[in-house]
């Protein structure tokens, strides 16, 4: 669907994209990562055309991107703005009919989204009217009014209530099922987790990581397992010996625990559930993969090299 | 293109809206009819109605002064002697405003008394002498002499010594007619600051909402910015369109009902009772009105309205574009709203500066200085809306052109190099305006 190439930008002196290449499939929610200042904005915004790159090239479906194709994105910005003067319609269609749709196909497609988020009487509302979360909602919705085939989202939960941002990962969710692309550049891992298909790190103006969500937890993985079981502590820790380590434990009830243990040496997984067997009834036991908040964390303050994991 | 219209009707509506440009449509124009009517009401109290009493008890003036009535004074006659005291207490007279005393040596001694309840104005006292001795003469005339009442005015007009520019013999570059130009001058800077500002506003504070990113991502930032001042410029143009028919209207109302004696010779004070003394020449009239008010003679006699409005609007949108353009630059550029406004002050310096320039036109119309600023682009809609309405000499009208084109391609330039700053600056924030930024997003693509 979306392919950058070397993309490469500086901003005088200061490098804000390092040659920078990756692919986003259609149909995925694909996660832009990265701490502040590493470059994910401008990367955005020179997929949508607002600045060029001084080297390297976008391509859409296989074409090289031109502003004809910018009625095929969705756009909305970390920080948005909206016209307070204007009416949550006027605005809705003003944007719409930019993006190429009609005047009525703006109102049409408008009285859909209003109906299904139940906002309904907002239509003739100022947008000074409105509070943050309600003009949040209206910010999406004219992202999305002329039904783009891919959607980029700098930070599209924030903001919203925890109601609100339930509301809008299922609207991605459906819209990932009816075949949308969507970029989905956020700080919140929880949700990078949740709902994307595969993601990028950037840092410093580079890419330092692309995979699979799976690829980059597993690429982070330090030989954790977790072990439910239903027996006596003091047994499970005496058996472990010295060829495992625990790294912490959850406490289900008077003789029942989730372990987390990390492998010593050559050990592996086999070998802790064979000297676990007798002495606890194990009632589970999983590799624990670190969640993409670590994974975010090691890669950045790690700076290790993983680029393309799958 | 398509998308820089919606942006400039989005700016139309935002615009025409706002209370600000519905107040500035009525109050402009009303403000400048009521400077205009104190302007042509200086000089005397025109529309107040008289009723004036001549007491004439030899008949001199045969209970005659004017062909016609004269909406300013009615006059009426007394065959009797009357006293001032009776004038003054007699309840029958209560209802004339002056008592004019014609008694039977006036044709000898010369003099003729009126006497006022409350003082009239100059202008009043001006005409009531000049229709009363414009009777006496004809009666002079008359009894004395053999010649006609148009031989002997002939005689008696003054000598006429008209000094006359040597380089301009029929005085088109007329000093009052300058002053309308510099009006319209005045007008066209006033409209250029009023919505250039509005443009630098509008631009910073999409800038500061960060709006602008959303509509980049659709419009480029060339047909944003002139989508931007496209708009602006639209509803600025209506606003004059407002302007000169609330204008228009008012000056024709004020001609047909207020001052309608300004300009028909006929309805003031040339036509006495003679019938051969109402040979009216355009000269005449044309003094006749200046002796009622210059201004009067200036607004409705001289100024060739549809040449100064059609030159007016062509300077004006070139004009417009120009600076527009660079009240652009600076929103775009500016880190901050207030950023902006302080980048203004060079601007306004401008602005001040050309309006300057239409002055020392006015006064100095021949001067070669003249000759290059109606060329710069700068300054050209001022001094050429001067110079137009001074009157350009014969083989001249080609400066005209010349300085409409030059702005044009100026103000096409202009758009350029602001389309630059304003794409390389429009997503920048929090910084400071530096010139040698300004230099670098210059040279940047």
């Amino acid at each position: 669907m979306l392919e950058v190439k070397n993309i490469s930008k500086s901003f005088y002196r200061k490098i804000a994209l390092d040659d920078v290449s990756l692919h986003v499939n259609q149909g995925e929610i694909f996660g832009l990562l990265g701490p502040n200042g590493a470059g994910k904005t401008t990367l955005i915004r020179i997929i949508n055309r607002i600045i060029e790159p001084d080297s390297g090239h976008v391509r859409i479906n296989g074409d090289l991107m031109t502003q004809k194709h910018l009625a095929q994105i969705g756009y909305l910005p970390e920080e948005r703005g909206l016209y307070k003067t204007m009416t949550v319609q006027e605005h809705a269609v003003f944007l719409a009919r930019l993006r190429g749709l009609s005047k009525a196909d703006a109102n049409r497609l408008l009285d859909q989204w209003l109906e299904k988020f139940n906002i309904g009487d907002w239509r003739k509302k100022r947008i000074e009217e409105l509070s943050k979360g309600m003009a949040q909602k209206v910010q999406f919705i004219c992202t999305v009014l002329h039904e783009p085939k891919l959607l980029i989202l700098d930070e599209p939960l924030s903001g919203f209530d925890p109601i609100n941002v339930e509301l809008i990962k299922q609207e991605l969710i459906e819209m990932k099922a009816k075949g949308k692309t969507i970029i989905l550049s956020t700080h919140n891992m929880k949700s990078v987790e949740e709902i994307c298909d595969r993601a990028v790190l950037i840092h410093q103006a580079k890419k330092i990581a692309e995979g699979s969500i799976s690829e980059l937890q597993e690429a982070k993985k330090d030989g954790i397992y977790a072990v439910k079981f239903r027996g006596n502590m003091i047994a499970f820790v005496n058996a472990l010996w010295t060829g495992f380590e625990v790294v912490d434990k959850d406490i289900l009830g008077d003789d029942r625990f989730v372990v987390r243990v990390k492998m010593r040496g050559d050990n592996s997984f086999e070998d802790l559930l064979k000297v676990l067997i007798g002495q606890v009834k194990i009632e589970a036991a999983w590799e624990v993969l670190p969640s993409m908040q670590d994974v975010f964390i090691d890669l950045v303050q790690g700076k290790k090299e993983v680029t393309d994991v799958q | 293109m398509f998308n820089s219209g919606l942006i400039a009707l989005r700016e139309l509506k935002e615009r025409i809206s706002t209370r600000s440009f519905i107040l500035m449509s009525i109050m402009g124009p009303l403000v400048i009819l009521l400077i205009t009517y104190m302007l042509f009401a200086y000089g005397g109290d025109g529309k107040q109605r008289w009723r004036v009493l001549i007491a004439d008890p030899a008949g001199i003036m045969e209970n005659k002064i004017m062909a016609n009535e004269d909406n300013a004074v009615a006059y009426s006659f007394a065959d009797d002697y009357l006293e001032m005291e009776e004038f003054r207490d007699g309840k029958r007279f209560q209802e004339f405003d002056a008592l004019v005393e014609i008694n039977e040596k006036v044709l000898s001694n010369k003099t003729v008394f009126v006497f006022y309840r409350d003082k009239p104005a100059v202008r009043m006292q001006t005409r009531i002498q000049f229709q009363i001795e414009r009777r006496i003469e004809e009666r002079m005339v008359d009894q004395f002499t053999d010649l006609t009442v148009p031989e002997f005015r002939k005689i008696k007009q003054p000598l006429n010594v008209a000094f006359r520019n040597a380089n301009d013999p029929m005085d088109e570059s007329s000093d009052k007619r300058g002053w309308v130009g510099f009006f319209f001058g005045t007008l066209i800077f006033t409209f250029i600051f009023l919505f250039g500002m509005t443009i630098l506003r509008s631009v910073a504070h999409e800038k500061s909402n960060r709006i602008v990113e959303v509509l980049l991502a659709s419009v480029n930032p060339r047909q944003l910015m002139l989508g931007k001042i496209m708009g602006i410029g639209v509803a600025a143009f209506i606003q004059f369109v407002i302007w000169c028919f609330v204008i228009g209207f008012g000056l024709y109302f004020m001609r047909e009902f207020l001052f309608i004696d300004a300009l028909d010779a006929s309805k003031m004070d040339m036509v006495q009772m003679t019938k051969d003394v109402q040979e009216q020449t355009s000269f005449d009239q044309l003094f006749a009105a200046r002796e009622y008010n210059e201004f009067v003679e200036l607004i409705y006699e001289r100024v060739q309205f549809s040449t100064m409005i059609t030159y007016f609007l062509l300077f004006f949108i070139a004009g417009y574009f120009f600076y527009g353009a660079l009240f652009a630059a600076i929103g775009a550029t500016s880190g901050s709203e207030n950023d902006g406004q302080q980048f203004v002050l060079p601007l306004i310096f401008l602005l001040c500066l050309a309006l300057y320039a239409g002055y020392f036109t006015l006064l100095n119309p021949d001067s070669s200085t003249v000759d290059w600023l109606q060329y710069l682009p700068f300054t050209a809609p001022v001094v050429v809306m001067v110079k137009l309405a001074q009157g350009y000499a014969p083989g001249e009208g080609y400066q005209l052109y010349l300085s409409l084109i030059i702005l044009v391609i100026s103000a096409v330039i202009m758009l350029f190099i602001a389309g630059r700053l304003y794409k390389n600056g429009i997503l920048q924030f929090g910084h400071r305006i530096r010139l040698t930024t300004l230099f670098k997003w210059l040279k940047k693509s």
